[in-house]
């Protein structure tokens, strides 16, 4: 299949041409990174759960076989529980947003996203739950009205105007984060309302210690629980500000170039200082801060579109909206601001040798920097609605050469006949025999993904050779 | 979505299973009260006995956390009087034989723990003669940080060489405001206590 040359047309006035379609620069460093293995994401997974039930451990070993015999007591129990795994949990939750290099690299920013999303809907319950069962609890034992009895929770506890004020925080954030309502809000506004998190961290933390049964007395318990938050908060500080200062005082990374791919697909060649030192693999990516006028307060998560090399970077960028648009007028010179890198869709996450990778629409850019550093051999399926949309193919065309990798376009919206016929099991295998061997990594459209990850299960493949580029809030 | 609801469900489940498990019969808890309210009066000799048998197995399982050796041991020095009821271990032979044989012997009597919904409350007064001269609060609620602040209350109030019920010489205290519940069974503690002396 050939296909017609689609750079030319969405190219932005006064641009230098494409670097004759970013043939592998200069710097021959792509070579296959070793196998990292998923040990550590597993000895950190342990690590949490170990936690959760290290926190809720002291009020076992406080409360006496036996002593729950009254239904006030039993509720105050159960909510002084939820009351631990909630204060745990949100811990968690912040831990995982810290950007903490350790935990962008070892379980990645899209799993940690996926894993945020699940406990944050946990953490609403476990909130709700505990102001629920201590309320009730309460007005059981002291035989008052649920109504009253909140009042005296008001009044006469310490600190629990701000713990009723976190709690409300938290509801307000859990709400807005559901898909539905959330795909109708402004990104800003969602993001503005979670940044109120640290609020509820602020405002919940006072509580814990006047009144939690477990924590009020001075004990290692206590110190343990505070101990939680230091780590929490000196995680936040490091990955938040320490790490990605180092970094980008240390790449100084700026705009060089901005090349149309397609005429609504742009490319951001970026420079900077001792890159050759990057510690990045292909796949992974940044959160990328443009430090223009109207984009500095933004930042986006991007993959890279190639592999490291010493002279430049390169992000691949599809124009949806008005942020995006914006991309496009950057001028060569523009520093860049990024934190990174992060992310596990890497060849370093391989569990074999062979891969298969599906790429739907732009989600071939960080499937083009994986497939610079996975062991030759590897099968690309690469599904863009037209011809036109298919990107960076004159870099495929070499990877195929030069990497020995078996592509096959599929041209067409997901239900064309054709699409449709690739996508089945019987499809898959007649395209690649051995694809139950083999890695998978997949990234594009939610749609493609889903309806991918159904047809791999179908013909076999274990769900861990699967690898996800999306973030899938 | 399929995790997070497998995940509440596991909270859901985890919390009712743990709290199943504490709730039981409840019948250890029965067992560890009757030999403190079925126990005879306890003169100075037998002291300190009752008050293992009946606080031991209340206190252990709290273990080493509970604050209410920290609360008596801290008040003890500061307020009483004579050393020698302060340990209940030294009491039957130090007063003997260091007093002059005029002098009245000290002896302690422990109430029986009296449960209430917040948690249990047990007495112990030092008689001098008939006199009470001291009363200590061997337990009270303290579950809660609420509870505890409360305890704390009534144990300022009632307790101690020159608390409530040395002024009163009895159990017809005030209820302290905010702690009717404590107050109550601490005066009922109390009472069975001063019954068991006389």
């Amino acid at each position: 299949m050939t296909y017609p040359r689609t750079h030319a047309a969405g190219r932005r006035a006064g641009t230098t041409p494409s670097r004759d379609g970013g043939r592998p620069a200069g710097g021959v460093r792509p070579q296959v990174p070793p196998r990292r293995g998923p040990g550590g994401r597993r000895v950190l997974a342990a690590l949490l759960v170990l936690g959760l039930l290290a926190s809720v451990l002291p009020w076992w070993l406080d409360t006496p076989a036996g002593s729950l015999r009254t239904t006030a007591a039993t509720l105050t129990a159960a909510g002084r529980i939820t009351g631990l795994v909630a204060g745990y949990l949100l811990l968690v939750q912040v831990l995982m947003m810290s950007r903490l290099p350790l935990l962008e690299r070892w379980i990645g920013g899209e799993q940690i996203a996926r894993w945020h999303r699940d406990l944050g809907a946990t953490l609403l319950v476990a909130v709700l739950a505990h102001a629920a069962l201590i309320l009730v609890g309460y007005a059981d034992l002291e035989d008052k009205p649920i109504l009253t009895e909140a009042g005296v929770l008001l009044r006469d506890h310490e600190d629990m105007v701000s713990a009723f004020a976190a709690a409300g925080v938290l509801v307000l954030i859990g709400f807005t984060s559901v898909r539905a309502i959330r795909r109708v809000l402004p990104y800003e506004l969602w993001h503005a309302l979670h940044l109120a998190s640290y609020l509820a961290l602020l405002l919940g933390f006072g509580h814990q210690f006047s009144n939690g049964a477990q924590l009020f007395r001075p004990g290692p318990v206590r110190t343990l629980w505070i101990a939680m938050y230091v780590v929490v908060v000196a995680a936040l500080v490091w990955g938040r500000v320490v790490a990605p200062l180092a970094f980008n005082l240390r790449h100084r990374l700026r705009v060089a170039d901005v090349v149309a791919e397609s005429p609504d697909t742009i490319s951001i060649y970026l420079t900077g200082d001792r890159l050759g030192e990057l510690d990045l693999l292909g796949g992974q990516f940044f959160r990328w801060r443009f430090l223009t006028r109207g984009c500095w307060w933004q930042s986006h998560p991007f993959s890279v579109s190639a592999a490291a090399n010493d002279r430049w970077l390169r992000l691949t960028v599809k124009v949806v909206g008005a942020y995006t648009r914006d991309l496009r007028d950057l001028d060569p010179g523009t520093p860049v601001w990024a934190e990174g890198p992060s992310g596990t869709f890497t060849a370093a996450h391989r569990t074999g040798d062979r891969a298969l990778l599906i790429a739907g629409g732009s989600g071939i850019t960080p499937i083009r920097a994986v497939l610079e550093e996975l062991p030759p051999g590897s099968a690309l399926i690469y599904r863009a609605r037209t011809p036109a949309d298919v990107l960076l193919h004159r870099e495929l065309d070499w990877l195929a050469q030069a990497r020995d990798v078996r592509i096959w376009y599929v041209i067409g919206s997901r239900n064309d006949p054709g699409p449709r016929q690739v996508l089945t099991p019987d499809g898959l295998r007649g395209l690649v025999p051995d694809v139950v061997r083999r890695d998978v990594y997949l990234c594009g459209p939610p749609g493609l993904v889903a309806q991918s990850l159904a047809v791999l299960r179908q013909a076999g493949v274990p769900r861990r050779q699967v690898h996800l580029a999306t973030f899938e809030l | 979505m399929r995790r997070a609801l497998l995940a509440i469900t596991g909270l859901a489940a985890s919390t009712t299973a743990m709290v199943v498990l504490k709730s039981g019969p409840g019948a250890s808890q029965v067992a560890q009260e009757l030999p403190a309210a079925g126990q005879p009066v306890a003169p100075a000799p037998d002291g300190p006995a009752p008050t293992d048998g009946g606080a031991g197995p209340e206190a252990s399982p709290s273990g080493a956390a509970s604050p209410r050796p920290r609360r008596s041991a801290t008040r003890a020095p500061a307020t009483r009087p004579t050393a020698g009821a302060t340990s209940g271990a030294r009491l039957p032979s130090a007063p003997r034989t260091s007093s002059a044989p005029a002098r009245p012997t000290t002896r302690t009597v422990t109430g029986p723990v009296v449960e209430n919904e917040y948690g249990n409350v047990q007495v112990r007064i030092t008689l001098s003669g008939s006199r009470i001269v001291d009363a200590v609060a061997l337990e009270l609620p303290e579950e809660t940080a609420q509870s505890d602040q409360r305890s704390q209350q009534v144990d300022d109030r009632y307790s101690g060489t020159s608390g409530l019920v040395v002024q009163q010489q009895g159990a017809d205290l005030d209820t302290v405001s905010g702690a009717t519940a404590t107050s109550t069974s601490y005066r009922q503690s109390l009472q069975a206590a001063i019954d068991r002396a006389n």
